[in-house]
């Protein structure tokens, strides 16, 4: 038994040091290599409800046979990675349960163990082969930690079984297959990890289309049932909502522009000074603007704008709907009863927002009899059907559904809201630089074809999840092997190095948590490959592709762009941080790339030149938000009695300064 | 040049002494005056804090290098020789009193500099001195009750930035164990005030009221002495402009404490509104923060006796004892999730069945609980199970009548599903409630928060159980509800009516560590609509009656006096210039489009509203640097009206 301890203790503090190498101290870590395969494992099981994979199309099917290999095969890499360096993470996990008498309690620990015997299908990456075989290092070790202060190594062990019980959580991850209608009415499947956030999805999609990437495209989910629509918040997960849909759901999400998602930033006055006359809101200058949206984003708490307006309440039960006057507030709506003031105190709190969303409804003048179609709803996300327990409201026009919708989520998600949108900002300036910059030059990598193929595609269809374990053996015997097999045999270079693994995804995990995004876009460029020629022809812009990269997420893949730096010196000089991050990567172009690169270049020469142009979009965008240095606040008071004549320009230096300095 | 007799009183010579008369001449300057008559007063101590007052012109004589003659001062003036600093009782926020030095003779604005120096509170400008409200109130024996005064006149400090020590506290504050005290008295919040106090506290009751309190602010460009202060008098210390800048938990201890208290206290107080939802929430952050402020080892005393090696070896030691066990705790609660199962009764209130609890073998499951016909067939399929993920826990107990339901709504895709379970005992009952509650925020037994969060039921139920008649502040464990909100809540709701609704509340606030607590209860102060107005009673050129003028950070709101209803706000960034016609006591402000405002003040005076208004803008000129000095004459040209110049 103390053997197994020790054992167990020392395999720990192998995986602790692995962990810490691939760069991931702080953030979600990346799970061990069990945890991984367990994702693999367990996909696909869960979704059947959200969407039955039988209707998927075959093309769809291939591209999401392409996310499988992909995640195989990042699994592996990382295996590799890890078994590389340390010699066996995997193995001693069988004896994980005896080792802590708590284990057992988590069903995990007895999931992960299979995945070593899973491994056999999987084992065209090549650093698996050597799994096995280091298993019988470990026992030598534990006898000197054993020898030498026993307290400190209990203390120890109980550190390190947190730590591993804290992997084994996370090694249970669930994943979706989910199908995204696009806004021309095709659709997409893609598969979401319960951990990703709906920013993540959405850069995913950026990728797989050739939207402009603006801040306005978003994901959002209708209830044809209840007839409502609602816009996910980028940092939701959307894994969760989508849980809550039930197995017969005509429920869909949707991948589109929505001017209401960030409009409170873009004219923050016709929210927070929505009781001013048309023109002063109309004439409204930027820094004004920026003024607001400071006030009331950046300040120690958010301030809510305070709406409150005659909206029509569908009466619970009744098939009427009242007029009541109600009022936003940060904690709530609140409604005036009658003959009571609108102070405060007499106010009766309609709902919260804790436990409830708020939707747009569509069409409810048909379906509820309501006056206007402008309503919306708020409802416990859980809530598919018909219900009691669904408030239902109704304004006058379209301009105060907006004022509340948006009021709404302000009060519900606060600051989260802000973050968003600065995420959103950053993304698509650095997206319209690349498209700038590359609309000229003619072509390029492979992206681009799944993505038309996909598009192409309309309806899916295809067959019901399976394991991971799976696909490669169906896609022996279906058209599609070659693609999944193409990643496997182009991917190997990477993982047999095993030093060189790691550098790509800690870039990956820090910029965006869910590591799974980031093998997806490795194994989409193989995939595409056989049909690329053709469709590339036609196919000029670039952008998704290059915004994957400026996400820095799959570095090896655009190793060329170092040197164009070069040429713009002063604009690289002014370069805010997310570029030069995403190029860091080249370093470890050496083994991995060539043999990409090289099939690059055979398609269409790889493009140099996108780091400035990132670099000029960047400078131009943000100059629109960060100047207008004439400070909003001046008071200009030159004859004002306190003041002499140099207090002017002094309160102006003073202001100046201010601004310089945010 | 002729010489004169000058006379000037010396405190220092007694009440009773006649003026001393020294003979200067006019070119005899203020530094060789005060000589003159040190030297004629024959005592030895140290002068140097001393300086001239000139009583008819209510004027300080602060330069030395003038002559009398600069400062036409001729026979007939009558002076005195006093110190500059002087004691002052100082009401803080959180309702008690020190007597400290304050200076007398420099500008208010930089009295309260000093002061908040010695309290260490950054950011003085948003601070400024009050008078109390005058207690004409029938003089009951409010006399005999004395008020607790902590005494730090003793304390100086040296000049240029306070240095603290590891524990955030001023090394000033480390020399006796009575001012360590003051300093956790200043960096604590108080617990909870008896029920009665927060009644017979005077309570604004109307807009006028709440314009009263304004017009008692100190002018902050003249000295406490030019406006009457005078020695031992009590002025309040309160934040007076409600922006607070930079404000970080690090140095902000006394600060964050402070603001805090105020914050409380206007909720209390019911200064600014709230609904009823929030009062509870603000209740509940109450509780907790008292609470944890009682419970938590304040880092707040130094250790003087660190000096020698062994002490600190052996608090090392124990530090080192305290953590292992912690661990050791954290073993057990890891590898042992707690299990709960138990026969309890459940009820699913439906249209047309009659009421009844049925009892059934309950097992949680990580946030679902399942249930079984009997213990025995607990292998098998569960009748039912309900994941509690994302539903609403409410407590439906009564101590008295042995009931410990709990109410749960658990959403489902055709709407909310109320179930009850039924508890045999407070025990069982705080044990589910508890997992009910972590189930409801997706988290699982294995939770570390599981065990607090039982305590934490147990100890409301132990609130449910005190007589509700008994005034007794806050203690251990045991608190007042009707300590934690309002009075306009004692007469609304029974206090066991009131503890639910607070639990209710609190189980969102439960694990917020204590600086998180502070800082959410002043993010929901400062999110209330009514947040950071100050207002004033005014009248507009050209109209007959009196309005109200909403002074906040941002804008300034007219308001209608008798309804209490926004007329028209206007916003600074659109202001161009304002003007001060000090002999009409008229303020004129421009704003951008020809919009000219005009008004007098009526319940305070027009110097009070310009600094008001000069002052939010001097607030706004802030940059985030930490070094930055800060600005007085900035501060000074923008408020101070025409004597500042």
């Amino acid at each position: 038994m103390d053997d197994i301890d020790a054992m167990f203790s020392d395999l720990l503090g192998e995986m602790d040091l692995l962990t810490q190498s691939l760069g991931v101290e702080t953030l979600p870590p990346e799970p061990p290599s069990s945890s991984s395969k367990e994702n693999n494992f367990s996909m696909g099981f869960a979704d059947m409800n959200v969407e039955s994979l039988n209707e998927l199309e075959e093309n769809d099917l291939d591209a999401l046979m392409a996310d499988l290999m992909a995640d195989l095969n990042d699994t592996e890499e990382k295996l590799a990675a890890e078994l590389g360096g340390q010699k066996e993470a995997e193995a001693p996990h069988p004896d994980l349960p005896p080792a802590s008498h708590g284990l057992s309690f988590y069903p995990e620990s007895s999931l992960s163990t299979p995945t070593s015997p899973e491994r056999g299908p999987n084992t065209f990456s090549a650093p698996l082969a050597d799994s096995p075989a280091p298993i019988l290092s470990p026992p030598t070790l534990p006898q000197h930690a054993k020898l030498s202060m026993e307290e400190i190594e209990a203390q120890m062990k109980a550190d390190k079984i947190k730590l591993a019980l804290e992997k084994l959580k996370e090694a249970k991850v669930k994943k979706l297959v989910v199908k995204v209608v696009m806004h021309d009415g095709s659709s997409k499947t893609l598969m979401v990890d319960e951990r990703q956030t709906v920013r993540d999805v959405l850069d995913n999609l950026f990728e797989k289309t050739h939207c402009d990437c603006n801040v306005d495209w978003s994901l959002s989910e209708t209830n044809p049932e209840l007839q409502l629509e609602r816009g996910f918040e980028d940092h939701e997960n959307l894994v969760d909502p989508l849980s809550a849909w039930t197995r017969d759901s005509e429920n869909k999400v949707l991948f589109q522009e929505r001017p209401d998602k960030y409009e409170v930033f873009k004219n923050p006055q016709n929210f927070y000074l929505w009781k001013k006359d048309k023109k002063t809101i109309k004439d409204m200058k930027d820094r004004d603007k920026e003024l607001l949206v400071e006030e009331n984003f950046c300040g120690t708490s958010i301030i809510v704008p305070d709406l409150e307006g005659v909206l029509y309440l569908r009466e619970d039960g009744k098939k009427s709907w009242k007029q009541r006057l109600f009022l936003l507030r940060a904690s709530g709506i609140y409604y005036v009863p009658k003959g009571k003031s609108k102070t405060s105190r007499d106010l009766v709190c309609f709902v919260q927002f804790d436990n409830v969303n708020v939707y747009y409804g569509k069409e409810f003048k048909n379906k509820y009899k309501a006056p206007t179609d402008f309503c919306f709803v708020l409802k416990h996300p859980q809530i598919q059907k018909e219900s009691q327990y669904i408030k239902y409201l109704c304004c006058d026009d379209a301009w105060t559904m907006n004022l509340w919708v948006t009021g709404i989520r302000i009060a519900k998600y606060g600051k989260s809201l802000y973050e968003n949108y600065k995420t959103s900002m950053k993304k698509a300036a650095i997206t319209t630089a690349w498209t700038n910059r590359t609309a000229g030059t003619t072509s390029i990598p492979s992206t681009p074809s799944p993505t038309t193929k996909a598009k192409a595609s309309g309806q899916a269809n295809g067959h019901a999840p399976q394991p991971p374990a799976e696909p490669v053996a169906k896609v022996g015997n279906a058209p599609p092997p070659p693609p999944p097999m193409l990643p496997t045999q182009i991917l190997p270079p990477p993982p047999p190095d095993p030093v060189l693994p790691p550098p790509p995804p800690p870039q990956a995990t820090k910029k965006s948590p869910p590591a799974t995004s980031v093998p997806r876009q490795l194994p989409s460029l193989p995939t595409s490959f056989p049909p690329l020629p053709t469709s590339m022809a036609n196919l000029p812009p670039p952008p998704p592709s290059l915004s994957q990269d400026d996400s820095s997420e799959s570095p090896p893949d655009f190793l060329p762009p170092p040197p164009p730096t070069l040429g713009f010196g002063p604009g690289a000089g002014s370069l805010p941080p997310p570029p030069p991050v995403s190029f860091l990567p080249p370093p470890p172009p050496d083994p991995a790339p060539p043999p990409r690169q090289s099939n690059i270049g055979a398609g269409a020469p790889p493009p140099p030149p996108p780091p400035p142009s990132a670099s000029a979009g960047l400078q131009s965008t943000p100059s629109v938000r960060r100047t207008g240095p004439p400070p909003p606040k001046r008071t200009t008071p030159p004859l004002a009695a306190p003041g002499g004549g140099d207090f002017m320009s002094e309160l102006a230096k003073a202001m100046a300064k201010k601004r310089g300095n945010q | 040049m002729a010489a004169w007799d000058l006379s000037v009183t010396v405190e220092e010579l007694g009440p009773e002494a006649p003026p001393l008369k020294v003979s200067v001449t006019s070119d005899l300057h203020i530094g060789g005056v005060i000589l003159k008559i040190v030297e004629k007063t024959q005592i030895k101590k140290d002068w140097s804090d001393h300086a001239l007052w000139w009583e008819q012109k209510q004027q300080w004589l602060l330069r030395p290098s003038w002559t009398l003659e600069k400062y036409e001062i001729h026979a007939d003036a009558r002076l005195s020789l006093t110190p500059q600093h002087k004691p002052l009782r100082l009401g803080l926020p959180n309702g008690t009193t020190l007597r400290l030095q304050a200076c007398f003779s420099r500008p208010v604005f930089q009295t309260v500099m000093g002061v908040c120096h010695l309290l260490n509170l950054r950011h003085p400008e948003e601070l400024s001195l009050l008078r109390p409200m005058e207690v004409k109130k029938k003089k009951k024996d409010k006399e005999a009750e004395e008020e607790v005064v902590y005494d730090l006149t003793g304390l100086r400090t040296s000049s240029g930035p306070a240095h603290t020590l590891s524990n955030g506290m001023p090394m000033h504050f480390a020399d006796s164990l009575q001012t360590e005290a003051v300093y956790k008295m200043l960096s604590v919040s108080l617990p909870a005030p008896a029920p009665e106090t927060i009644t017979k506290m005077p309570r604004p009751t109307s807009l006028m009221d709440k314009a009263q309190v304004h017009s008692r602010w100190l002018d902050s460009s003249r000295s406490l002495l030019q406006q009457g202060v005078q020695e031992h008098d009590r002025l309040l210390l309160r934040f007076k402009y409600y922006c607070f800048h930079d404000l970080d938990p690090k140095y902000d201890a006394v600060r964050l404490t402070q603001l805090y208290e105020q914050a409380r206290w206007a909720i209390l107080l019911e200064d600014v509104d709230c609904t009823e939802e929030e009062m509870m929430l603000f209740a509940a952050l109450q509780y907790h923060i008292g609470k944890v402020s009682l419970s938590e080892p304040q880092p707040m005393t130094s250790c003087p006796a660190m000096d020698d090696l062994d002490s600190a070896l052996q608090c090392l030691e124990v530090k080192m004892e305290a953590e292992e066990s912690i661990t050791a705790d954290m073993l057990e609660t890891m590898t042992v999730a707690p299990e709960l199962q138990d026969y309890l009764k459940i009820f699913r209130p439906k249209r047309l069945t009659l009421k009844g609890y049925k009892q059934f073998w309950f097992a949680f499951n990580n946030t679902s609980i399942s249930y079984y016909k009997s213990k025995e067939e607990s292998l098998k399929e569960p009748i039912q199970q309900m994941n509690l993920k994302g539903c609403e826990v409410a407590p439906d107990v009564s101590v008295a009548g042995q009931k410990f339901c709990i109410r749960l709504l658990i959403p489902g895709a055709e709407g909310m599903n109320e179930v009850y379970l039924r508890c045999e005992n407070e025990l069982q009952y705080s044990r589910w409630m508890a997992a009910c509650r972590l189930a409801s925020k997706g988290k699982t037994l294995a939770d570390s928060s599981f065990s607090s969060e039982v305590q934490n039921i147990q100890s409301f139920l132990a609130m449910q159980r005190t007589n509700p008649g008994a005034n007794i502040a806050q203690t251990d464990d045991s608190i007042n509800t009707y300590s934690l909100v309002s009075p306009r809540y004692h007469k609304k709701y029974k206090a066991k009516q009131l503890t639910p609704r607070i639990l209710e509340a609190y189980q969102n606030v439960a694990q917020l560590p204590l600086t998180d607590a502070l800082l959410r209860f002043l993010q929901i102060w400062q999110g209330l609509p009514d947040f950071g107005v100050s207002y004033f009673v005014v009248r507009f050129k050209g109209c007959r009656k009196d309005e109200v003028l909403g002074v906040t950070n941002n804008r300034l709101i007219r308001i209608d006096l008798s309804i209490g209803d926004v007329v028209k706000t206007w916003r600074y960034n659109t202001m161009r210039q304002w003007n001060v016609n000090w002999d009409i006591q008229q303020m004129a402000i421009e704003f951008n489009g020809n919009v000219n405002i005009a008004f007098s003040c009526v319940t305070a005076t027009c110097k009070i509203v310009h600094e008001y208004i000069g002052g939010y803008i001097f607030m706004a000129t802030r940059t985030k640097e930490q070094a930055e000095v800060l600005n007085q004459e900035l501060f000074f040209k923008l408020t101070g009206g025409h004597e500042a110049i």
